[in-house]
């Protein structure tokens, strides 16, 4: 079920035209600079520096709760890190170069790289920092710049938007949720892409450039990897892609021969959201000192249980409560060799197809989350705006505007009902999983009570 | 090759321009006003003591030249209060600058402090403002007086006894304002009054025959009225102002010397907790403890408070209370065991 | 229409139903006379202590901030009010819990680099909100695993 808005002539017209993205981009990038500059030389006191209101409360809250539920992986396409890296990558930032041609290094990135592990690993690692980052304007700054520093030299070194693909952490978990969005860029025909043969899409042509996600359009089901950057209809010669506006999550019906690298970014997602909501929006002063206290002993031990519990423990309990669904059904899950319609030759695996029953939950927790700080610290972005380095400016008059929590009353009921929707989708995944495994519905119970607990213990926190 | 042009050249105003315009927009804000004004700017950033407190906390300045302060705080909520200059800014929230013009007339030394509390250091959180004389500004003669205690040449250091008289009721000045002829001129008169502790004065008054047929309660009545008779309401407001920006914070917002930031202070340990009424308990003062305040005389006190320095961390407060204002938190503190006139 | 289909949208209409029910169904909980509780909080980096306040619907609260260590605020969520505090001068915080449920607790003056997350929780009545939301998903669960059961 899915309609091609971009088959509407105006629309088409945006989207294929360079214009929409780049000057989505110049601004993001702007804000960047600004952000870049705020955070190094600007007041360490967080509520009013641009840097880390601006990043952490604006653009977080933009990012999970309208971006990514609704337009996918979108902001991958005008965000700012990539940019000056492609550009010159390019050498054009409008009109491409002849044939597609990119101005690199062209090294080729290792295979067994060719995956998100780096990216779980590295949202990881971000997030053992994240109480420093996110009250650090300094911190913020620096680890920023050398975002865009790794970016730019690996857009030089390596082919096409290498760090996106296979290095940016945000770009791991957007990836992974933006399964779940109403939008998608799919082949219309299959029958056109097979006949034919010079995959322009892939290659780049004199329209345009390569797929820089390393997507094939006609092999794409599902938008892990695609930015929406339109790239492939400019190069398709056929005209046969096109922006569709889709039920939401449809990626997710095919639940067999997920990847295990995406299960465990779900996963570790999963195990993240609780421990932000037990260590930042929980009780525990000393927790919160303790983990922002990087290099001392107590952080050591923090980091240490933070690992275990997101990398082993989270996906420990889930890999039982798959195992049990399966000794409850009685019937071992079915090797059909050939694997499902994603990855051909690749092994059954029930665990990661189970596990993307986290999407939707997923999803629906981190949006949980974010409501929790970002509506009751919005109204910093005005003084920031005035004065986004805490020196005393008042650009535009907020400058002295008090802290306001917005809708303060309102959180929980905005939490319960997306943490139910989140819920009854996993549940609703997970039997469709077992069922597409050729196992009974008792297969499913296991992984759907764990979702259960999930939104119980995470109610627990916000409410009791 | 046009259009990458514009593209090219947009990106490259924002990289290089947005920096030039956000760092040019600050030097010219702050020139500005030494430019055209001729008002120099000083930046004095607040920081919690552990971090170094006030920076600068030493300005040297001109006699009649107008300086504009500019006051930020990287931390937490600090205040800054020069009180010879006039200056006593609440709040200075973190993130925000505080903008405050001044312009000394007369050369000298001002203290200034912090007045918000904002770390267990926040005593020591002070500074010096020195104002340079010149030929139209000469400077003021040196007219340092002696503190009073030095003057009667009161040990502020001795330990004093700890035993003695104490009423049984708080001793209330408005019930013996009826009854209070006939009190001694060296309990009317301040400046006799000053060196006597109330336990003396107490003492002094029950061996009077002239009041042999009060009770005791009415005695000390009587000597609560000689402390407190004559002290306005506007001194007591005044006062607690001070008390609950100052010394609350130690001594607790009802005196008792239970305040959170009084535990665990440097120089508890100095202080003898032996509990045996002859010396001070560990901590600081309780001032509702009867055998300690009523053994201690006015000068003692207004001592104590301008001199600090018991090694006990004690702040010193003569550098920034007037002599009026000290003398008026003598009398506050005398309301904690006295109730004044007039309530 | 086939029967898992049919079934599938009955069940799923009863447990919407049932859900909506777990969580606006007013409940007549007579809970213990309103009276007037005086609280202390203090007020420390970067914590309330205690961190969770536990009132009864009705209850005419007067909360006494005291800070120990810099100046702290406290906000309470839904109820939109606040106070400030610092060692020495506590800050009073008076109003009538109406409103059951949960509500965090927030600091409301700027008290170092991890003030935005100084939160706590004041708890108005039995619990009714967690319990409500807890409700709620166990019926959602239990439901969504019913209608779409296929054996």
């Amino acid at each position: 079920m899915r309609w091609a808005i971009s088959e509407v002539p105006f629309v088409k017209r945006v989207l294929l035209g360079r214009w929409l993205h780049w000057s989505i981009t110049a601004v993001t990038l702007t804000v960047f600079v600004v952000v870049i500059l705020t955070g190094i030389f600007g007041t360490p006191a967080g509520n009013h520096n641009f840097g880390i209101v601006y990043v952490w409360l604006v653009w977080w809250a933009l990012l999970k709760i309208v971006l990514v539920p609704f337009l996918g992986r979108f902001w991958c396409s005008v965000c700012p890190i990539p940019a000056p890296g492609e550009w010159l990558q390019r050498r054009a930032m409008i009109q491409p170069r002849p044939g597609g041609r990119l101005y690199t290094l062209g090294r080729k990135w290792p295979k067994f790289l060719r995956n998100i592990w780096a990216q779980n690993f590295g949202f990881l690692a971000v997030a053992l920092f994240s109480a420093l980052i996110l009250t650090s304007p300094l911190v913020t700054g620096l680890v920023l710049l050398a975002f865009i520093l790794v970016s730019l030299v690996t857009s030089l070194v390596f082919e096409r938007r290498t760090f996106c693909r296979y290095l940016c952490p945000i770009g791991g978990f957007v990836g992974v949720y933006s399964q779940m969005a109403p939008v998608a860029v799919r082949i219309k025909d299959p029958a056109v892409c097979a006949g034919h043969k010079e995959k322009t899409c892939y290659i780049g042509s004199d329209a345009g450039y390569g797929c820089p996600y390393f997507n094939v359009p006609s092999k794409m089901v599902d938008n892990t990897y695609c930015s929406m950057c339109g790239e492939c209809l400019r190069t398709c010669p056929k005209d046969n892609i096109a922006f569709y506006v889709r039920q939401p999550g449809a990626d997710l019906l095919h639940t067999k021969g997920r990847r295990l690298d995406e299960a465990f970014n779900g996963l570790m997602m999963l195990g993240a959201a609780f421990v932000y909501s037990v260590v930042l929006i929980g009780p525990y002063g000393w927790l919160k000192a303790t983990a922002r206290a990087v290099g001392t002993p107590g952080w050591f031990v923090y980091a240490g249980v933070l690992l275990i519990f997101n990398a082993v423990a989270v996906p420990g309990l889930f890999w039982l409560c798959v195992r049990l669904g399966q000794a409850l059904s009685r019937k071992p899950a079915a090797r059909t060799g050939a694997g499902g319609a994603r990855t051909p030759g690749r092994r059954d695996s029930l665990f990661a197809d189970y596990a993307a029953i986290l999407v939707p939950l997923g999803l629906a927790i981190w949006v949980a989350f974010t409501l929790s700080f970002t509506l009751i610290n919005l109204s910093y972005a005005w003084p920031a705006l005035s004065d986004p380095f805490g020196w005393g400016w008042n650009l535009f008059g907020t400058a002295q505007m008090a802290w306001t929590p917005y809708v303060s009353g309102l959180i929980p009921y905005l939490q319960v009902p997306l943490l139910l929707a989140g819920l009854v989708g996993a549940i609703a995944l997970a039997l469709r999983t077992a069922r597409q495994h050729g196992q009974p519905a008792w297969s499913a119970v296991p992984v759907s009570l764990f979702c259960l607990a999930a939104v119980v213990g995470l109610l627990t926190l916000y409410l009791a | 090759m046009k259009r990458n042009l514009f593209a090219v050249m947009t990106v490259l105003l924002v990289l290089i321009g947005l920096p030039a315009g956000l760092f040019g927009y600050q030097a010219w804000r702050t020139g500005q006003l030494a430019w055209a004004a001729g008002v120099r700017v000083v930046d004095i950033v607040a920081r919690s003591p552990e971090q170094g407190g006030f920076a600068p906390d030493h300005l040297v300045l001109k006699a009649g030249e107008p300086v504009r302060l500019r006051i930020s705080s990287p931390d937490v909520v600090h205040g800054l209060n020069i009180p010879g200059l006039g200056v006593d800014v609440k709040e200075i929230l973190p993130g925000r600058v505080v903008e405050v013009d001044i312009k000394p007339e007369k050369p000298g030394r001002y203290a200034f402090a912090c007045t918000r509390w904002c770390s267990i250091d926040h005593w020591r959180m002070r500074g010096v403002i020195e104002v340079k004389a010149d030929a139209a500004h000469p400077a003021a003669q040196e007219t340092q007086t002696a503190p009073l205690y030095q003057k009667l040449g009161v040990n502020l250091d001795a330990v004093w006894p700890m035993d003695g008289p104490r009423p049984a009721q708080t001793p209330s000045a408005e019930r013996a304002a009826a009854a209070s002829g006939g009190l001694p001129e060296s309990l009317l008169d301040p400046s006799q009054r000053v060196a006597t502790a109330p336990a003396d004065a107490f003492r002094q008054l029950r061996a009077d025959p002239a009041h042999s047929q009060l009770g005791d309660g009415e005695i000390w009545d009587q000597v609560a009225w000689a402390w407190l008779h004559d002290v306005k309401p506007e001194t007591l407001s005044m006062a607690g102002s001070l008390y609950s920006r100052d010394c609350a914070a130690c001594h607790g917002p009802q005196g008792k010397g239970d305040g959170p930031a009084g535990r665990n202070l440097p120089g508890m340990q100095k202080m003898d907790a032996t509990g045996d009424g002859a010396s001070p308990p560990a901590g600081p003062a309780d001032f509702t403890d009867p055998a300690r305040m009523l053994n201690a005389s006015d000068v003692v006190l207004q001592g104590k408070i301008l001199r600090g320095g018991m090694g006990t961390g004690m702040p010193e407060f003569g550098s920034l209370y007037t002599d009026d204002e000290l003398w008026a938190m003598v009398q506050y503190i005398r309301t904690f065991l006295f109730q004044p006139a007039g309530k | 229409m086939s029967r898992f289909a049919s079934r599938r949208w009955v069940l799923g209409a009863v447990t919407l139903g049932l859900v909506l029910v777990a969580l606006l169904a007013p409940v007549p909980l007579a809970g213990p006379a309103p009276q007037e509780r005086h609280i202390s909080v203090n007020a420390r980096t970067f914590e309330f202590d205690p961190s969770i306040v536990r009132v009864n619907r009705g209850d005419t609260v007067l909360i006494k901030l005291q800070a120990e260590d810099v100046v702290h605020g406290l906000y309470v969520d839904g109820y939109d009010v606040s106070t400030q505090a610092e060692p020495g001068r506590p800050g009073e915080l008076r109003f009538v819990a109406d409103r059951a449920g949960a509500f965090h607790i927030r600091c409301a003056v700027p008290c170092g680099n991890l003030h935005p997350f100084m939160i706590g929780k004041l708890v108005v009545g039995p619990n009714l909100t967690w319990l409500r939301a807890v409700a709620a998903s166990v019926i959602a669960a239990v439901g969504a695993l019913a209608a779409l059961w296929r054996p």
